[in-house]
């Protein structure tokens, strides 16, 4: 029986230097999981294999009974527009938009009509505490708000899964830790899995279950355990 | 899609605006340089046409037509260096033809003048140019009947049975409609088809520093684009939205720079219309663009827009990561020299085999050549810039040059890029001084030939045909008070040689090949040393030969003498002096102090004397050299026009692509600056960065632009190349200067993107 996402043995190489080499995971419906280890051991490029961005060299990487490595580009992307959400450290915010447009954008890119897709991103600003910062521009915003609307831009378009890589590796703690209260809670309210990229033991523990990777393996799964 | 994507194009802020606005006035000054161009092709061909009328006696005339021909003689004439065209008309009956845009003609007694004839008969000295007309001014010349606003034109009234006798008159059933352009018989007009050819390099060679610019433009802020473009592609935009969101921003730029072209060219169209690159200037409504030209333009460029940023996409992947390059860029390398010397082969091939007949083949080779030679520098660039750059990070030990060396070295592209607009303008200015320059020299020198700047002479013999109208033998043909013109300094008729024979219709062998033939004409030896600038006789001679009517003569040939002369000297005539005066004269030559009054006058009094011979027209080196001064003018004013657009356009080029390079490059120079690079040295770098791929390519732009204007001045006109003068040095060092200006003018942009929060924030 497959999980909701699973890897099967995917590796992948840029260029001469392998980043993954064999690398397996399952990961269930509902799950919040942090995949961990050290510098370099391949955390990102197993997210970005699980969430279709990239396609591994070998291996498979399924989601519920669809095999996404295999699919082509445009399946890929709407995959990521319908299914799932991102959160990552800096840089997925449009600066041409604003904050509201930016929580938008995935409805609007899927056909959503701009006002119907407004009014649902403007549910989502009052839920994060983003009130008030629906028309500033990604510039205007600090660290935390910037983090904020990219969560509720992975949020927007009720994924099954939330992708996060280092969701508050630019932030201070304080504002590191409103953001994963947030993702958490949001994630459990809806039973989104999340899948959360992450080096701080302090963010792992929002995390139900760890991966743990080295050199672009996995070593051992953490057994579960209840969230602080 | 297409909304967000224009919220997006426009939304950026300023940085965005900015970006698109200077893409616009790229995209818009290249607009305008088309559609000047091509109205100015349009505008030749216009004013061609409008010089048909002035054929219609000089084409063979159909039976067909009216009744009641008009009779018509067409002549040339001069005032202060400046052709007047004259019609003598006379009217046979109620349906004669008429010019253009006129009612009626003038009747016995009067003339019609053109604006700016009237404006000179009304402001000079009846004498110098209303008496030759007979009657008076009753008319105005319309504009239909005008090659420009400035000609000067005169339709002058007869009786019809004073002018139906008259030589070189003919009957005119109907007017000559048909473009001298496309009338084998047609002398008066323009060689349209040089001009074409003229115009379309022109074209060329300011279009493509134009296509440069907008290409630097357009990678304006080309991180951040592709930044949004990633962030997009990770939340789900598949990468056909992605390309039709890159489709809008640039056919909105371009759209917009369409009509901004379109207005510009409608403001400027009046100053486009005063330069005369035909020798005169144009009627503003002659430049005029047809539909198929419009439609092409307006539609054309957004469309070609959208090509070139799909293109664009292509060459890069953008994953929701972030943007990758589809291939590594790898160096350049020497082959990038084969389009450079392909161009330049093209061009000595056309040299060593000649041009090929009519004008849209020798079109096609020059064109074909001259873009090859300029697609050649921007390819060839990058290579040289790397071998330029790698040999100066090898020899320095100078940290600034180091950086940038290794800099331009790893990516000579984008080194070359910023100034590959100078190097193409650097090509367009010395092709068209070094055009220029040899033409003016050929054609303002005439040679070997001696001239005399203030003389003139009415010929009563040219080219083959025996003397015509000629005064009588035995009388006296210096017509009364000639001579006493004020500024009238010599006159002196040249006799007949009775033992000249005329060249007859067989071709003759060449002078060269002939080695005593008589000459053509007599000169009293008297009337020589009255005149020593006429030349001199030889010691104890009472008659000499002269082989040139004007008494022009040369100095390096004596065409029917072996006998070496003394520069200047005329051979002695066998012809005793008695005779001399009995024989039928060839011509009249007058000199004078150079004063536009006396000149005039003297010219009044020959027309008047022997009036209606169209073959007779007292003309001189004045004249002559006012015809080329014209056409030298217009190139002139042509070839500024192509240096004084190319050269701004590319150093906007450079200002726009420095800019731009600071800004995608703010992190690096940041981090450098922290750690302890000072900020003079990255000045160095930025300015090392330019100017050594622009010295190093400006002298290879620089020599190709003179080989290419060899070539085509060799093939074309058989020239060969002259030396610049000065002012082409002083340019070039001027054109460098202000690189080296626009660059330091960027500069202080370079403390403020360096900062150490640019660091912090990225």
């Amino acid at each position: 029986m497959s999980g909701l996402i699973e890897a099967r043995e995917i590796a992948l190489s840029f260029g001469e230097t392998p980043a993954l080499r064999g690398a397996s995971a399952r990961i269930e419906a509902g799950e919040i999981v942090a995949v961990t280890g050290p510098s370099g051991s391949g955390k990102s490029t197993l997210l970005h294999c699980l969430a279709g961005i990239l396609a591994p060299d070998s291996g498979e990487v399924w989601f519920g009974d669809t095999r996404v490595d295999t699919l082509r580009e445009a399946a890929r992307s709407a995959l990521r527009r319908d299914r799932f959400g991102f959160v990552f450290q800096f840089g997925q915010l449009v600066p041409e938009l604003t904050a509201e447009e930016n929580v938008a954008l995935p409805l609007l890119l899927g056909g959503t009509r701009r006002e119907a897709a407004l009014r649902h991103a403007r549910v989502l600003f009052d839920r994060l505490d983003l009130g008030g910062l629906e028309r500033r521009r990604s510039g205007e915003l600090s660290g935390g708000q910037a983090q904020r609307v990219a969560l509720a831009r992975g949020l927007v378009g009720e994924p099954a899964v939330i992708f996060a890589d280092e969701p508050t590796g630019a932030l201070d703690s304080l504002a590191g830790e409103q953001v994963m209260d947030l993702l958490v809670e949001a994630a459990r309210e809806r039973g989104t899995t999340v899948v959360l990229v992450t080096h701080e033991p302090r963010v792992a523990a929002f995390a139900g279950r760890e991966i743990i990777l080295r050199d672009g393996k996995v070593t051992s799964p953490v057994p579960d355990r209840v969230p602080s | 899609m297409i909304r967000l994507a224009l919220r997006l194009t426009l939304a950026g802020g300023r940085e965005a605006i900015g970006r698109l606005a200077i893409i616009t006035v790229a995209v818009a000054l290249g607009v305008g340089m088309l559609l000047a161009a091509l109205a100015g092709i349009n505008g030749v061909n216009a004013k061609n046409s409008r010089y048909a009328w002035l054929n219609s006696s000089l084409v063979t005339t159909s039976a067909t037509g009216t009744a009641d021909p008009t009779l018509w003689r067409i002549s040339a004439d001069y005032f202060d260096g400046r052709l007047i065209g004259r019609v003598d008309v006379a009217g046979t009956g109620p349906t004669s033809p008429v010019p253009p845009g006129m009612t009626r003609l003038p009747g016995p007694g009067e003339y019609y003048a053109s604006p700016a004839l009237a404006e000179l008969l009304r402001t000079r000295p009846a004498n110098q140019l209303a008496d030759r007309y007979p009657g008076h001014l009753s008319g105005t010349v319309p504009a239909e009947s005008l090659p420009a606003p400035n000609s000067l034109i005169i339709v002058v009234g007869y009786p019809a049975d004073q002018l139906r006798d008259q030589p070189d008159v003919q009957p005119v059933r109907q007017l000559e409609t048909v473009s001298p352009s496309n009338c084998n018989q047609c002398v008066v007009g323009l060689r349209s088809d040089a001009i074409d050819l003229t115009l379309g390099v022109v074209a060329l060679a300011v279009l493509f520093p134009v296509l440069i610019f907008i290409g630097t433009a357009s990678r304006l802020a080309a991180a951040r684009r592709e930044q949004r473009f990633a962030a997009m592609r990770l939340v789900g935009a598949v990468p056909r939205q992605v390309s039709t969101i890159a489709t809008v921003d640039a056919m909105l730029s371009a759209v917009a720079g369409v009509a901004l072209g379109f207005a510009l060219f409608a403001v400027f169209r009046p100053l486009l219309a005063r330069i005369p690159f035909t020798g005169e200037p144009f009627f503003p409504a002659d430049l005029s663009l047809n539909v198929v030209g419009i439609v092409l333009v307006a539609l054309g460029i957004p469309l070609g827009a959208a090509v070139a940023a799909r293109l664009a996409l292509r060459r890069v992947q953008i994953t929701p990561l972030g943007v990758s390059r589809r291939v590594t860029p790898r160096p350049p390398r020497a082959y990038r020299l084969i389009p450079l010397l392909a161009g330049l082969a093209e061009l000595a091939n056309v040299r060593m085999t000649g041009p090929p007949p009519g004008s849209t083949r020798q079109l096609i080779v020059y064109l074909l050549g001259m873009t090859l030679v300029m697609v050649g520098l921007v390819v060839a660039g990058p290579w040289l810039t790397m071998v330029g750059a790698r040999l100066l990070a090898r020899r320095t030990r100078r940290p600034a040059t180091l950086i940038a060396g290794r800099r331009l070295a790893d990516n000579p592209k984008a080194g070359f890029r910023a100034v590959s607009g100078l190097v193409v303008a650097l090509f367009v200015t010395s092709v068209a001084v070094g055009i220029i320059t040899s033409i003016v020299d050929h054609r303002g020198n005439h040679g070997d030939e001696v001239s005399h700047p203030n003389a003139i002479s009415t010929v009563f013999l040219q080219g083959n045909e025996a003397p015509d109208a000629a005064p009588k033998a035995g009388t006296d043909p210096v017509p009364p008070g000639l001579s006493d013109v004020p500024g009238v300094t010599a006159v002196v008729v040249v006799r007949q040689n009775p033992a000249w024979t005329p060249p007859g219709p067989v071709p003759q062998p060449e002078p060269a090949q002939v080695p005593h033939p008589e000459p053509v004409g007599l000169v009293s030896c008297a009337a020589l040393a009255a005149h020593p600038e006429f030349g001199r006789c030889e010691p104890g001679a009472q008659v000499a030969g002269v082989d040139s009517v004007d008494l022009t003569y040369f100095t390096d040939r004596v065409a029917f003498t072996e006998r070496a002369l003394p520069s200047g000297t005329w051979p002695a005539s066998s012809v005793p002096l008695a005779q001399l005066e009995q024989l039928p004269t060839v011509s009249i030559v007058v000199d004078t102090d150079g004063s536009t009054g006396a000149i005039e006058a003297a010219r009044t009094k020959l027309e008047l004397a022997y009036p209606g011979q169209r073959r007779n027209l007292p003309m001189g080196d004045v004249d002559k050299a006012a015809d080329i001064t014209s056409a030298l003018v217009g190139w002139r004013q042509l070839a500024n026009v192509a240096i004084l657009t190319s050269l701004p356009i590319a150093g906007c080029g450079l200002a726009v692509s420095i800019v731009g390079g600071l800004s995608e490059r703010r992190r690096p120079f940041s981090l450098l600056r922290l750690t302890g690079v000072p900020l003079a040295t990255l000045r160095r770098v930025v300015l090392l960065e330019s100017l050594v791929p622009l010295l190093t390519v400006a002298v290879l732009a620089s020599v190709a632009g003179f080989v290419a204007a060899h070539l085509f001045l060799e093939a074309q006109m058989r020239y060969a190349v002259r030396p610049p003068g000065v002012g082409y040095y002083v340019l070039v060092l001027g054109g460098l200067v202000a690189s080296v200006g626009i660059i330091w003018s960027t500069l202080p942009l370079l403390d403020r993107v360096s900062g150490p929060e640019v660091a912090r924030n990225g």
